[in-house]
Order: C-alpha cells, then sequence, then structure tokens
C-alpha cells in the first residue's frame, strides 16, 4: 500500500487541530480506509485523550523509534471503529527526543500499511514542528478566524512551501455565523482572500465539539453534531469527492426574509 | 455575493464591524511578515526612497508612508510621499554639468 501522509498544522496552539486529526481521522477510518493517526507532540501528550484511548498506551512513538518494540505494538487500535488506529506521543521525552531523518523513515514505514496517514503538528515552528512535517506529502492548515491564529497560519504556509510541501489546504475552525453576520468576525472570503490558499473545509463553533473531547468520543460518531458533519465533510474532500459546503448562513438568511415578509417575530 | 446583495435589500445595516478593521490590520502585517525584511533595512529602504525623490521634488519626509501591501501572495511596496513643491530645473539642481 502507498497511502497519504497528511501533517495538520497551525502554527498556533489552540485553535483546533487535535480535534482536527481526531474528527478527520475517525470520519476516513469510518469510510473504511486504514488510517493511522500519529501524535508528534512530544511530551504534551493529547491525542490519545481526545480519541479516548488514554488507558490504553503501553509504547509510544519514541519506543517504536528506538527499536524497544515494534511499531505494530505501539499502534493502538480504536474499538469504535476497527480500521483506526494511533500512535501515541510519548509523554516523558522532549521534542528533541526525535530527528526529521527518524520521522520520516517511520510515516514512510507506515504508509506502507495504511491508507492515510495523519499527523498530529506540534504548536510553534521549531524542533517539533520541522519534525512533524518531514514526512509529509501534503498539509492542511487549521485556522480560527482571528487575526492571531490567520497570521501564524500565513507563517505556516511560507514555511511549508519553503519545505517542497506545497498547495496546503486550509480548514477555517470554529467559525460563529452570529458573529459573522455582525461583521464583527472575518468571514470564509476574508480569510481565503488573506491567506490565498485552496479551502478543504470549515466547521462552525460548537458545543459538541467540547462535550464529545469530554467523553473522549469524536465529534463525527455524534449524527447530530454540527461540526461532525462539517469534519465528514473534510474526510469526503480528502477523498476527492466534491460535497457541498456546510451552509452557515441559511437559517439567519431564513429568518430574514420571515421578517421582511412580516412573518418572524 | 448573492447574499450580500439580498441582505442589503432586505434592509441590513451596512455599517463597519470591527472585522473590516481585523482584515486591513491583518493585511498590513503580513505584508510586513512576507517580505521578512529587518526594520533597519527598511528603514534604509525608506532613506533612500526620500533621498531619490527628494531629487527631483521638495518632499515632507516625515510625512512620508512606506509600507509593503500584499495581494495573493505577491507583494509590491506602496509609497506615499508628500510633495512640498517643484524644482524648476530638477536633477540638474543637484548635479550641474551632467545635463546636455
Amino acid at each position: 500500500m502507498n497511502g497519504k501522509v497528511m501533517v495538520v498544522t497551525s502554527g498556533k496552539g489552540g485553535v483546533g487541530k487535535t480535534t482536527a486529526v481526531a474528527n478527520i481521522g475517525c470520519a476516513l477510518a469510518v469510510r473504511g480506509k486504514k488510517v493511522a493517526l500519529v501524535d508528534a507532540d512530544i511530551g504534551l501528550r493529547n491525542l490519545d485523550i481526545v480519541l479516548g484511548l488514554e488507558n490504553r498506551i503501553v509504547f509510544d512513538i519514541i519506543h517504536a523509534m528506538e527499536g524497544r518494540c515494534r511499531l505494530r505494538q505501539a499502534l493502538i487500535r480504536d474499538k469504535r471503529v476497527q480500521t483506526l488506529f494511533l500512535l501515541p506521543a510519548a509523554q516523558s521525552k522532549d521534542k528533541d527526543a526525535i530527528m526529521p531523518e527518524q520521522m520520516k523513515e517511520l510515516t514512510r514505514e507506515l504508509a506502507d500499511e495504511f491508507d492515510y496517514v495523519i499527523l498530529d503538528c506540534p504548536a510553534g515552528i521549531e524542533r517539533g514542528f520541522k519534525n512533524a512535517i518531514a514526512g509529509a506529502d501534503t498539509a492542511l492548515i487549521i485556522t480560527t478566524p482571528e487575526v492571531s491564529a490567520v497570521r501564524d497560519a500565513d507563517r505556516i504556509v511560507g514555511l511549508l512551501e519553503a519545505e517542497g510541501i506545497d498547495e496546503p489546504k486550509l480548514v477555517i475552525n470554529r467559525l460563529r455565523p452570529d458573529m459573522v453576520k455582525r461583521g464583527d468576525m472575518l468571514d470564509i472570503e476574508d480569510v481565503i482572500d488573506i491567506l490565498a490558499i485552496d479551502l478543504i473545509g470549515v466547521v462552525p463553533d460548537d458545543e459538541t465539539v467540547i462535550t464529545s473531547t469530554n467523553k473522549g468520543e469524536p465529534a463525527v460518531l455524534d449524527g447530530v453534531s454540527r461540526a461532525g458533519e462539517a469534519f465528514r465533510r473534510i474526510a469526503a474532500r480528502i477523498e476527492g469527492e466534491d460535497v457541498p459546503f456546510l451552509s452557515m448562513e441559511a437559517p439567519d438568511f431564513w429568518g430574514r426574509i420571515k421578517r421582511f415578509l412580516g412573518a418572524g417575530r | 455575493m448573492v447574499f450580500e446583495f439580498m441582505s442589503r435589500v432586505l434592509g441590513k445595516k451596512n455599517r463597519l464591524g470591527s472585522k473590516d478593521l481585523a482584515k486591513e490590520r491583518l493585511k498590513l502585517v503580513l505584508a510586513q511578515d512576507r517580505v521578512d525584511i529587518s526594520p533597519q533595512m527598511f528603514e534604509k529602504l525608506r532613506r533612500d526612497l526620500a533621498k531619490a525623490c527628494a531629487k527631483y521634488v521638495e518632499i515632507d519626509e516625515a510625512g512620508m508612508d512606506v509600507r509593503f501591501d500584499s495581494g495573493d501572495r505577491s507583494l509590491a511596496l506602496i509609497a506615499s510621499v508628500p510633495v512640498i513643491g517643484t524644482k524648476r530645473n530638477p536633477v540638474t539642481s543637484n548635479r550641474r554639468g551632467n545635463m546636455d
């Protein structure tokens, strides 16, 4: 098998990288793809707890790299979605425990067995970032519609370009349609206009992301979660499907029509 | 766009939200980020530009506004240089004898 190695990155921390990795990976696995999620945030392990797999870790990425276990032994299989696997980060080491060359080798090995290898990149642009992107063929850049996140995303676009990872795809996370309506939040077009890269998905700000994280169950497994639906659509687009974007404006638009006709409020 | 048009038709007030400010500020800061030029180099560029302009016209150097602007990952250098007055014989007044 010759799988696709994809890094999920953002520059800025706290914009939803780990949640995106968990959800997009899970959605691809639900579609029947064999998916390996790699937590590349050495020392700040989190993907395990977001996925609800924190109690099943025996070996981690460093053990596998140092040959203290076989790669297969370090991979945790998700019990809900049988084709989803996690390679957890080491919690006790720091980012200098890995070299980019080792990461390249590891992802290559994984790509032999999996359809998708998705790397959860640490925040920042230093060593951890360089490691995480070392083996990647493609990149997803996550941003929120805030000046700081967009600025950092722009920096990441430049750095990825310099590393030969062209045409990264953009995910706009935590969009709040009500604020966009008021003109108090950058809208989708603003962000695309500024970053000048292709959009692959827009995820609304949604409480179900927090509740599903509390439970350790990706929102894509929740049939009614709006964010989950947005992540499922991103997975479909990664697979090459042409899926319409979730309509963020629709409710308000019709609300306005109603008001105009005197039917609402 | 259709939506914008409709909302205007339907009476949405076209007030400026804080996002316009956000976008403007972002565009400026990203232009600077993308050129990756040190403040010292930028200052040198600004001064050289002023010097070059001053050869031909009288300018108000303190009122100059020089910055990078970006669109679609391309860059432009934008300079606004207030002209106080023109010089009758621009270049010759500085470098007499070089012109015929």
